[in-house]
């Protein structure tokens, strides 16, 4: 016991399956699981009834819990991952589920647990024998809703962990909504001792860009939080209780391993070069802290697109400016030389932002964006004094979400010039920040050349572009077959906006899925854009693609699509063209599938 | 009752995200709507999600989608939609 505060514990290693890349030193979290023992019990005839009633009030706890995680999730991790919050509410919620649940209590006399248990365990052993590995892998999920119910039962509430900046998070497995809950952005690692490539916790490593390790087997019967701890998934190994000279070889080793990638690193510029020589500049699209590791890792030039709104993750709550103002200091000194175009708040419609906001009939096309910072002007005018400031610290720019016309544009700006009299006039230090409109709705296109006389940049917003553009709610399935990014309809009003700035002699950034998509980006590029915003981690492979390409033939088949009357018919230009010029790049699987029946 | 053969094109197959896309489509109908194997050995009500996941369709699986009732013709042509369109996963 003397020895425990003197000796430092000896060193030991654990051999697992890399899922995620990367060597980190950092300290251990540990997150339990959470098994927990369940008893049977022979209830009373008459406590049937009370005991599917605690059952149902359980679920529904359980229901409330998962609709708030799958919120936050979208924050954090995307939309992507929060659909997975989806099948877990479906599960819950699914009748022939609790029809058995209930049955069992009644038939069995068992306690709500036991058949929850019971059942949750019979649906689990079918999993079990799925060959498919991302299939199987899936039982994660059920095992995730019935534990989440049994908690319920139990009476006990989650608890929220707050995480160190060097944590590396220790489990037996993590549950999909355990890494939801987790705050991440602080997360160095995560090793788990089950799980294998197609877990979630290898999928949401891989997606965060953070080392992670599968398959340690008992590594948590020997961990403890604030254990330091080595995860080297180069060398497929962890280390507990590292030695000084194991952690000087790790520093040593990361120092290595970070100055040779970067310098030499061809994909740093930040730049794709066409066959024929056209530079087509490559940003990063950004709203995690998170997801900030990945600009410089993926060799992005500076960011062309902040999302701003995600600083107010908690509803109804602005963020004071000087918590603004560090926020986007930050963002500053992350985008370097390049700079980082911030886009002022798109709050308002279906992106949050809740209780400062009335429930409208279309949120769609309600007051949001930029509208509703015109009329809440103290958010602007906050906003725009922290932008102000922070540019004295690195180069920072602003966009002006979902303008209409000149007026939004002129309004705002008004606001933001009488912000910086006033700081200026309070000898603040201010810096040089440029104004941009991004054009994504149908009167932005029709008047871009003039809007393009009183805004610095054009920023392309893809994703809203198609949605307003073809009056589809790309969140509504039943209209998802209208939905068609390469309609011609889409692809001339890109084609508008970028000869208006071309006109206008201004820099326009295409943003927006459109660009993360190779075989769209080629199309971009072919109607003339020569600078794109996306998702970090589809740098390298877009880049690649536009390597392989001449402009000239992109630029061919882009003036082909444009004559086009449907989206059917761009599309299968596009499969057929590429696939003759460029097979190499695309792949049949790449390309747009033909529809049928549409 | 309309009956139609449809394929599983997206990669990872009928995981829990492209399930709970297609149950919340057959949700939408009043008819009755199955998913089964083609070789008769698993039929799944496509309105349960545990009951889809147990049929484990990986990519390239091809199943057979009934309905029966009303509005059977409407629902077997939005979910032969979601087959077609691989849940919104294809890689474009």
């Amino acid at each position: 016991m003397i020895s425990e505060s003197t000796a430092k514990p000896a060193e030991q290693r654990w051999h697992g399956l890399s899922v995620s890349e990367g060597l980190v030193v950092g300290r251990v979290l540990r997150v339990h699981r959470g098994t927990r023992h369940v008893y049977p019990a022979r209830i009373e005839v008459g406590d049937v009834a009370g005991e599917i009633e605690r059952f149902r009030a359980a679920r529904d706890q359980a229901r409330t819990q998962l609709l708030a995680i799958k919120d936050r999730a979208a924050i954090v991790m995307g939309s992507d991952h929060a659909y997975i919050f989806d099948a877990h509410l479906l599960m819950l919620e699914d009748r022939k589920l609790s029809e058995e649940i209930e049955n069992y209590i009644t038939l069995k006399r068992a306690n709500a647990e036991w058949a929850v248990k019971v059942l949750g365990d019979r649906l689990l052993s079918v999993y079990a024998e799925i060959k498919d590995e991302y299939l199987r892998e899936r039982g994660s999920d059920i095992e995730d809703v019935i534990h989440r119910v049994l908690e319920a039962l139990s009476g006990e509430t989650p608890t929220y962990l707050n995480l160190n900046e060097d944590a590396v998070i220790v489990s037996e497995d993590l549950l999909p909504s355990a890494v939801a809950e987790l705050d991440l952005a602080h997360a160095r690692a995560i090793v788990t001792d089950a799980g294998g490539w197609t877990s979630h916790t290898a999928i949401i490593a891989r997606g965060l860009g953070i080392p992670a390790m599968v398959g340690l087997e008992d590594l948590c019967q020997h961990a403890r939080t604030g254990d330091e701890i080595v995860v080297d998934s180069y060398q497929g190994e962890v280390v507990l209780h590292p030695s000084r000279e194991t952690i000087q070889r790790c520093h040593a080793e990361i120092e290595k391993r970070s100055s040779a990638h970067h310098p030499a690193q061809p994909r740093g510029s930040g730049i794709a070069v066409t066959s024929d020589g056209v530079q087509v500049r490559m940003r990063a699209n950004v709203e995690l802290p998170a997801e900030f590791a990945g600009v410089a890792r993926f060799g992005a030039l500076g960011i062309g697109l902040y999302r701003s709104e995600f600083l107010l993750s908690r509803p109804g709550v602005m963020l004071s400016e000087a918590k603004q103002y560090q926020a986007y200091s930050e963002v500053a000194a992350l985008a370097g030389d390049a700079g980082a175009v911030i886009r002022l708040f798109d709050l308002g419609g279906d992106k949050g932002g809740d209780s400062v906001i009335d429930s409208e009939r279309n949120p769609a096309l309600g007051l949001r964006a930029i509208r509703f910072s015109l009329r809440n002007e103290a958010v602007l005018r906050t906003q725009v004094r922290a932008i102000m400031r922070a540019a004295s610290k690195g180069r920072l720019d602003i966009v002006l979400p979902m303008v209409s016309d000149v007026s939004d544009v002129m309004r705002a700006k008004e606001m933001i010039a009488q912000e910086r009299a006033t700081l200026e006039s309070a000898r603040e230090e201010l810096g040089p920040v440029r104004i941009g409109a991004m054009i994504e709705v149908p009167s932005a296109v029709l008047t871009a050349a003039r809007i393009a006389k009183v805004v610095d940049f054009f920023e392309l917003g893809t994703n809203d572009l198609v949605q307003y553009i073809l009056a589809v709610d790309r969140s509504n399935d039943k209209v998802a077959d209208w939905f068609r990014s390469l309609h011609p309809a889409v692809l001339d009003s890109i084609s508008r906006t970028l000869q208006a700035a071309r006109a206008a002699n201004i820099p326009a950034i295409v943003c927006g899925e459109m660009a993360s998509t190779p075989a769209y980006a080629v199309i971009l590029v072919g109607l003339g854009a020569t600078d794109l915003s996306m998702t970090p981690s589809t740098i390298p492979r877009v880049t690649r693609v536009l390597e392989g390409i001449d402009s000239r033939d992109a630029v061919s088949i882009a003036a082909e699509c444009l004559q086009c009357a449907t989206a059917d018919e761009v599309e299968s230009i596009v499969r057929e063209q590429f696939q003759t010029r460029w097979p190499q790049l695309f792949p049949p699987k790449t390309l747009p599938a033909k529809r049928v029946g549409c | 009752m309309v009956e139609v053969t449809v394929a599983v094109r997206n990669e990872l197959g009928l995981h829990a995200r492209a399930a709970a896309r297609l149950v919340r489509t057959a949700n939408r109908f009043q008819s009755s709507v199955r998913l089964e194997r083609i070789d008769g050995s698993l039929s799944a009500d496509a309105k349960s999600i545990l009951h889809v996941l147990m049929l484990a369709a990986s990519g390239g699986t091809q199943l057979r989608a009934v309905a029966e009732g009303n509005d059977e013709a409407e629902a077997i042509a939005a979910l032969s939609g979601l087959f077609e369109t691989g849940f919104g996963e294809l890689e474009l």
